[in-house]
């Protein structure tokens, strides 16, 4: 993909006569499942190129009362896709009378992003709720709907510098000894604040701010951390 | 060429280099779209104020370096809370305005229960026509910015050709994303967004005066709209004053 | 019965002024010339089963299939015209298989049930292009099966109706199979007893005489939640316990 220098218009850096439809509007995600939680959490920077669009465009979305969706890559793909599934999840819930387990929404999304296998969704997503046996689950997606259960997930532009990281830290990779300490929702929380703070010292993507969603079976909780602006 | 924001100067110019080799991109018969803006209009800017929204544009449509139509429009209302204003090719402006415009403004009269399509309605409309059009890959190749009054509260929101959008307190496109956009931002947190009518006019017209100085193909007659209670309120053009005894020029 | 019905018992998109349609009502009638099914839920499962007609000693009896799975925790006895509840179930199959692909988890019975009265209400449709359905279903269905909420019986009848039951008999004996059911059912049953009661209630209506090859037996359980028709010798060994 060419890096877009100029303001909105496709123009330098593309080829006259051929248009670009896809653009990626930077921002990283990140999702840690616990045993009884679930975090998500998303910048709030919307760019393209060295422009910073708005400091607070949202890359969180409630799908159900314990689960969420954060998307990274093409903030219009990603609003759209949004909004399908929400339509789908608001006909799922009257024709079968009850919301739709994480589960499924894991399964649907895979087969929605399939669906558009040959002009996709420029989208990396991440499914975060609590699973019908009341434990967290994270649902890591490539564009094309390719889906797996993660032990910890992070995605766009940020995604490089926290993953190894975070694969160190909340799936305990890569250890000589291997530390049995179950991950707790405080450790959880401070894990994801750190590694956005971080990520946005090194990625010119990300920062302004982090919406964070914090999921329990009591419900879902909001908190927002500020990042810098540079 | 320091830089050919929308690519014209290999259409305009017959001796451009020439891409002789057979392998790469041949001109081709095959049904094609609009891949590049032809007569285009630079930046729109906008600004919330307390009660409304003030937004800004000149009255310049380029073919080109050329100075093409010095006497349009950029801001238009948009039935009775609204105005866009429209940076990029300016007939797809007029599409846009023909089309949605008949159909979002027939819709208020036609119901005739007194309800117009609120700000956010036509600004979420705008996104989805011009996504569906990127999805044909056929785009209406404009900036939009969407300015409106609702509820006792301002909106402000844009999109571009890809369906990209969002809402903010101040906006700018073209070149003014990176000339006016810096300065509207820095004014609204050092007023800590209370401003008033004026105000919001006076540092748009600042702006439009910097990026008269700087964007070539801005120009120096410009129409200034406000937004409120009261409606949208579209001024006639104006000519910015400038100042050109510096040495330096 | 047969009296002035000249003007509106034909067509099924037409109502009586009366504000009946008898086509459907006629469809609902045939059922009762169907063998008797009866379905049964209890704490620990679903009880199906249904009488045989073998009406020559030529016939081979394990080619008349009244009791079919659906998916593996769905499965439904039927009665009325049995060609026209393989249409009815092959398409509730394809409903909870693109369900299981769609949302990689089983279907609930409920929606099942819906999916397979959705296809029951489509008589009278036609456009230019495509032949629809020419008259309604003649067949009534008892779906049976377990999902998250646990165990449910469900009946569907021609008009697309459907309603769910703790106990529930179709078919030429179901007046008097009913009338059992509501006098012995209790909702504490176990499903050894609901097997029993089933078959003691389908001996009591059919006109031969009980036995492994004349009525068929299914269940699904809790503990198991996968649909299964019952083999002879465990049909032999419900039947042992029945009353004389």
């Amino acid at each position: 993909m060419t890096t877009h220098i100029s303001p909105q218009m496709a123009s330098s850096g593309t080829q006259h006569g051929k248009f670009e439809p896809y653009v990626n509007n930077g921002g990283t995600t990140l999702a840690i499942p616990g045993k009884d939680f679930v975090i998500a959490a998303g910048d709030t920077r919307l760019s393209t190129g060295y422009s910073i669009h708005t400091r607070q465009s949202s890359k969180v979305f409630q799908l159900t009362d314990k689960c969420v969706i954060v998307t990274a890559g093409m903030q219009s793909d990603a609003s759209t896709l949004h909004k399908t599934m929400h339509a789908r999840l608001v006909h799922y819930e009257h024709a079968h009378g009850k919301q739709m387990s994480t589960e499924a929404i894991g399964q649907m999304l895979s087969n929605m992003l399939y669906g558009r296998r040959f002009f996709p969704y420029y989208t990396f997503n991440l499914v975060a709720g609590i699973d019908s046996k009341g434990q967290g689950v994270v649902y890591g997606y490539d564009a094309i709907g390719s889906y797996q259960s993660v032990e910890v997930g992070a995605m766009g532009t940020g995604q490089s510098l926290i993953q190894p990281l975070l694969d160190n830290q909340v799936a305990y990779k890569n250890h000589q000894l291997v530390p049995s300490k179950e991950l707790d929702l405080e450790r959880a929380l401070s894990l994801v604040k750190d590694s956005f703070t971080s990520a946005g010292e090194r990625d010119i993507y990300t920062g302004d701010s982090v919406e964070i969603a914090i999921i329990t079976q009591e419900g879902i909780k909001y908190e927002t951390l500020q990042l810098k602006q540079d | 060429m320091s830089m050919d924001n929308f690519g014209l100067y290999k259409l305009m110019h017959e001796d451009a280099p020439k891409n002789n080799n057979p392998l790469l991109e041949q001109p081709t018969l095959a049904k094609t779209h609009t891949t590049d803006p032809i007569v285009t209009g630079t930046s729109v800017l906008a600004i919330k104020f307390n009660g409304g929204v003030a937004i800004a544009a000149d009255t310049l449509a380029s073919y080109g370096s050329m100075a093409r139509f010095r006497d349009i429009e950029r801001l238009k209302s948009f039935g009775k809370y609204t105005i866009v204003g429209a940076s990029g090719e300016y007939s797809d402006f007029q599409y846009i305005e023909e089309q949605v415009k008949q159909s979002l403004i027939d819709r208020d009269y036609q119901l005739d229960d007194g309800r117009s399509t609120t700000p956010r309605e036509i600004y979420q409309y705008l996104v989805r026509v011009l996504y569906n059009r990127r999805n044909k890959f056929d785009p209406l190749y404009n900036v939009l910015v969407i300015a409106g009054y609702e509820n006792g509260k301002a909106f402000l929101g844009q999109t571009d050709y890809l369906g990209t959008h969002f809402e903010d307190v101040t906006l700018a496109t073209g070149y003014g994303s990176y000339i006016a956009q810096p300065i509207l931002r820095k004014f609204y947190s050092e007023k800590n967004g209370n401003i008033t009518e004026q105000e919001a006019k006076d540092i748009l017209k600042k702006c439009l005066t910097v990026l008269f100085y700087r964007d070539a193909r801005a120009a120096d007659k410009v129409q200034i709209a406000v937004i409120n209670d009261q409606g949208p309120k579209i001024d006639e053009p104006i000519k910015l004053e400038t100042q050109w005894t510096f040495k330096g020029f | 019965m047969f009296l002035m019905r000249s003007e509106y018992d034909r067509g099924v998109n037409t109502f009586s002024p009366e504000g009946r349609l008898f086509q459907v009502e006629y469809a609902i009638e045939a059922i009762k010339l169907g063998s008797t099914a009866v379905g049964i839920q209890s704490r620990d499962g679903v009880v199906l089963a249904v009488e045989k007609r073998l009406t020559s000693v030529l016939l081979e009896p394990s080619s008349i299939e009244k009791i079919m799975e659906i998916d593996t925790h769905i499965g439904c006895a039927m009665s009325g015209l049995t060609a026209d509840a393989r249409t009815m179930i092959e398409h509730a199959r394809v409903e909870t298989q693109n369900y299981t692909f769609t949302y990689n988890e089983p279907m609930l019975v409920e929606s099942c049930t819906q999916s397979i009265c959705d296809l029951a209400l489509r008589f009278g449709e036609s456009d230019k292009e495509e032949r629809g359905m020419s008259r309604p279903f003649g067949v009534a269905l008892l779906v049976a099966g377990i999902d998250e909420y646990g165990p449910a019986l469900y009946h569907t009848d021609p008009s697309g109706t459907f309603v769910r039951y703790e106990a529930k008999a179709i078919g030429a004996g179901s007046e008097g199979a009913q009338t059992t059911l509501q006098e012995e059912y209790h909702k504490s049953m176990s499903l050894q007893e609901a097997e029993v009661l089933s078959l003691q209630i389908l001996k009591a209506v059919m006109e031969e005489k009980i036995n492994s090859t004349n009525v068929e037996i299914a269940s699904i359980t809790v503990a198991n939640p996968k649909f299964r028709v019952y083999n002879k010798e465990e049909v032999q060994a419900i039947i042992d316990q029945l009353k004389a």
